[in-house]
């Protein structure tokens, strides 16, 4: 849910409302917040399922540290959704191992997670 | 190679304040932060810092934030964002991830000032989505506007759990319990007391025995530890939540003056492996410093002095300072970290039990178990004294360094002294106005006041109030005691949120007269029986 206000914060910096998709479905979030933040707000827990045992993971640091919150935006796996920016028109998929080849240095940990 | 007079690797308080004091003697300073906004931790402490004026007592840790960067961008300091920091070499080189580009730096001088990473702890299900770090609820509330959970239970009952709770009922969440393997609460007894008195329990002797849910978290039970931290049978208890945060300790980040051949020490109060440094922060490479939480885990009034300390001392080894110059500055500094670096949280205190404050009062067990004071305890303390008519009631039992209820009353009925660490004392003499500066100052909302002779059979109470809705003057409502049960019938009398309070708000509740040293907190609604 979203803190609409906030005692000590105070309402919100307004940000433009945009659509993006989240496996194929139409959602909408803020522009320019992290694409899990998005997600969250709109109940999404999951982003991906781990390559050996299939186990569900979610936002776990926030601050791009674990790699648990990776999905694959644009096409593009591995995306750290926590601190990738949302924009209109993306495409967000639920990323199960490591379903494409990373051109990106990051790697996946499976951390005996 | 592009080469500074210094260069400082993290923009969180630490780094930020010795970028200032480097620049504003002359040096030629960049900052790399892997984060789009600088600022460290500091963006995500949403409460009043604790400390004296000196160290910024009383303004929001983001405040403080906002204060750095202006003071960073007056002194010409460049600050580079979204640029981690993944080499650094015994010369002083420096290999600078920006985008997928990677550059290369040199400076004369580095400070290392990359902060902590949070520590974790495994059980059953951990991995399960909505088990979070407290660090990443702080960062989905507090800088994103998401609620990280409806309902959510806390393990680590440290300040970053205590204030981490507190962020969380603000920010309009539910907190189930807090829960910890040690016996007693590990944080400051005044953050504990605020979240007990909006009615979260604790859970002391106990840890997670599993995360419930198949495919993200629906609920957790927890059960009690003996001595030797296995589960006593038979003492397991389950709640229902959707998220489980875990503020289980930091340790500091210091890989990168590892990877520097810096001489490194394991140091189990300092929280993990750091550098060994002298007194100003230098390590065993000339040049090279280390400052803030990643030369041990401390608080960020403390890595600004250190990060202060670290960039004069870069200024003396270029030149910039003379022995001298640095001599008095130094001094200077030092006087105001040894100041915050005394009383029961003192790093040579940690994991002692104390019995008794510096003044001979002894400590609550309760408040350690529960987090709160009972009623007869409370006159044990200094700040808790019999008054006719209204006057400060402070609830602050324990030596930690903060004066600004002090300063703040400026009818002088608050004394601290010269020791930021003593308990705060009522003076008996002094007339209080009850113009609530205390009440709104204090760090640790633990001050009221309390009127004894309000209305014939009535007293009033003033509590600190940072939640929304704001009740409204002529409310009716209930009064909870100091551990959030519900106590008896109140009436709003009085609502004040003035600029000079900075969002705390002071309610004035009216209950009956022999409640006055018991109402501690307002809930809206009707009580049944
Ligand atoms: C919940 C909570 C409550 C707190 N309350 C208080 C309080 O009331 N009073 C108080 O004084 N302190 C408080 N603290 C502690 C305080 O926030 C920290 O001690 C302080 O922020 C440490 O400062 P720092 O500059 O050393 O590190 P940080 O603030 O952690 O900053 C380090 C920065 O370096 C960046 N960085 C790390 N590695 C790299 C790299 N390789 N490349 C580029 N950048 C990098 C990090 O992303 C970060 O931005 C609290 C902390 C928490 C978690
Ligand atoms: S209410 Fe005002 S006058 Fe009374 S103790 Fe507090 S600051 Fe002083
Ligand atoms: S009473 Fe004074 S010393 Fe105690 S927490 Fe409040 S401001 Fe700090
Ligand atoms: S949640 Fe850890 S990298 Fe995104």
């Amino acid at each position: 849910m979203r803190i609409s206000e906030h005692p000590i914060l105070g309402i919100p910096e307004q940000k433009e409302e945009v659509e993006f998709t989240y496996d194929g479905n139409v959602m909408k979030g803020l522009e320019g917040e992290p694409v899990a933040a998005a997600l969250k707000a709109a109940g999404v827990t999951i982003h991906r399922y781990t390559s050996r045992h299939h186990s569900p993971r979610g936002i776990f640091c926030a601050i791009g540290r674990c790699t648990d919150c990776v999905m694959v935006v644009d096409g593009m796996p591995n995306v750290r959704t926590c601190v990738t920016p949302l924009a209109a028109g993306m495409d967000v998929r639920t990323q199960y191992g490591v379903s494409v080849k990373a051109e990106i240095v990051y790697e996946i940990e499976e951390k005996g997670r | 190679m592009i080469r500074y007079d210094l260069i400082v690797i993290g923009a969180g308080p630490a780094g930020l304040s010795a970028a200032i004091e480097a620049a504003r003697s002359g040096l030629q300073v960049i900052v790399f932060d892997e984060n789009a906004k600088p600022g460290g931790q500091l963006f995500k402490q949403i409460h009043k810092f604790f400390g004296s004026k000196e160290h910024k007592a009383k303004i929001r840790g983001f405040q403080i934030g906002s204060e750095l960067l202006e003071e960073a961008a007056q002194a010409g300091v460049e600050v580079v964002l979204n640029a981690s920091v993944i080499g650094l070499y015994l010369d002083k080189e420096i290999t600078v991830r920006i985008e997928n580009r990677l550059l290369h730096y040199k400076g004369d001088t580095v400070i290392v000032a990359t902060g902590a990473s949070e520590t974790m702890v495994t059980f059953d299900g951990w991995t399960l989505p909505g088990v979070i770090g407290a660090g990443a609820a702080q960062t989905m509330m507090n800088l994103h506007s998401v609620q990280p959970g409806k309902r959510i239970l806390m393990l680590g009952s440290g300040n970053v759990g205590l204030v981490v709770s507190f962020q969380l009922l603000q920010a309009g969440c539910e907190v189930a319990a807090i829960v910890d393997a040690a016996p007693r609460i590990g944080g400051y007894g005044v953050h504990a007391a605020k979240v007990a008195r909006c009615g979260v329990p604790f859970f002391l002797s106990h840890t997670i025995l599993r995360a419930e849910g198949d495919d993200w978290v629906t609920g957790v039970t927890i059960g009690q530890v003996d001595g030797n931290w296995n589960t006593i049978e038979g003492t397991e208890k389950h709640f229902d939540v959707d998220a489980i945060c875990l503020a289980v300790g930091l340790s500091p980040m210091s890989q990168l003056l590892q990877m520097a051949g810096c001489e490194m020490e394991e140091h189990p109060k300092f929280g993990g492996i750091v550098p060994i440094c002298d007194p100003y922060g230098e390590t065993s490479i000339p040049g090279l410093f280390a400052a803030g939480d990643v030369s041990g885990i401390e608080e960020a009034s403390s890595a600004m002095i250190e990060g202060r300390i670290a960039g004069a001392a870069a200024a003396l080894r270029l030149g910039y300072f003379s022995e001298n110059e640095f001599a008095l500055r130094v001094a200077e500094l030092e006087r105001a970290l040894s100041s915050l670096r005394q009383g029961m949280f003192a790093p040579e205190n940690k994991g002692k039990k104390l019995s008794v404050t510096e003044e001979g009062c002894p400590v609550s067990e309760h408040l350690l178990g529960t987090g709160f004071l009972t009623e007869d305890e409370i006159f044990r303390y200094p700040g808790v004294k019999k008054i006719k008519g209204i006057h400060p009631v402070i609830e602050c039992s324990q030596n930690i360094p903060c004066n600004p209820c002090q300063d703040a009353c400026s009818r002088k009925c608050i004394k601290v002294g010269e020791r930021i660490t003593s308990l705060p004392v009522v003076d008996e003499e002094a007339v209080c106005s009850g113009c609530g500066m205390c009440v709104a100052a204090c760090s640790g909302q633990c001050i009221f006041l309390v009127d004894e002779e309000f209305e014939e059979d009535y007293a009033a109470v003033v509590i600190p109030y940072e939640f929304l809705p704001l009740p409204r003057a002529g409310e009716k409502g209930i009064a909870l005691d100091r551990s959030g049960k519900e106590l008896c019938h109140a009436e709003v009398v009085a609502v004040k949120s003035l600029t000079a309070f900075d969002k705390t708000s002071l309610l004035t509740i009216k209950v009956s007269k022999e409640m006055s040293m018991r109402a501690r907190f307002y809930k809206k609604g009707v009580r049944v029986g």
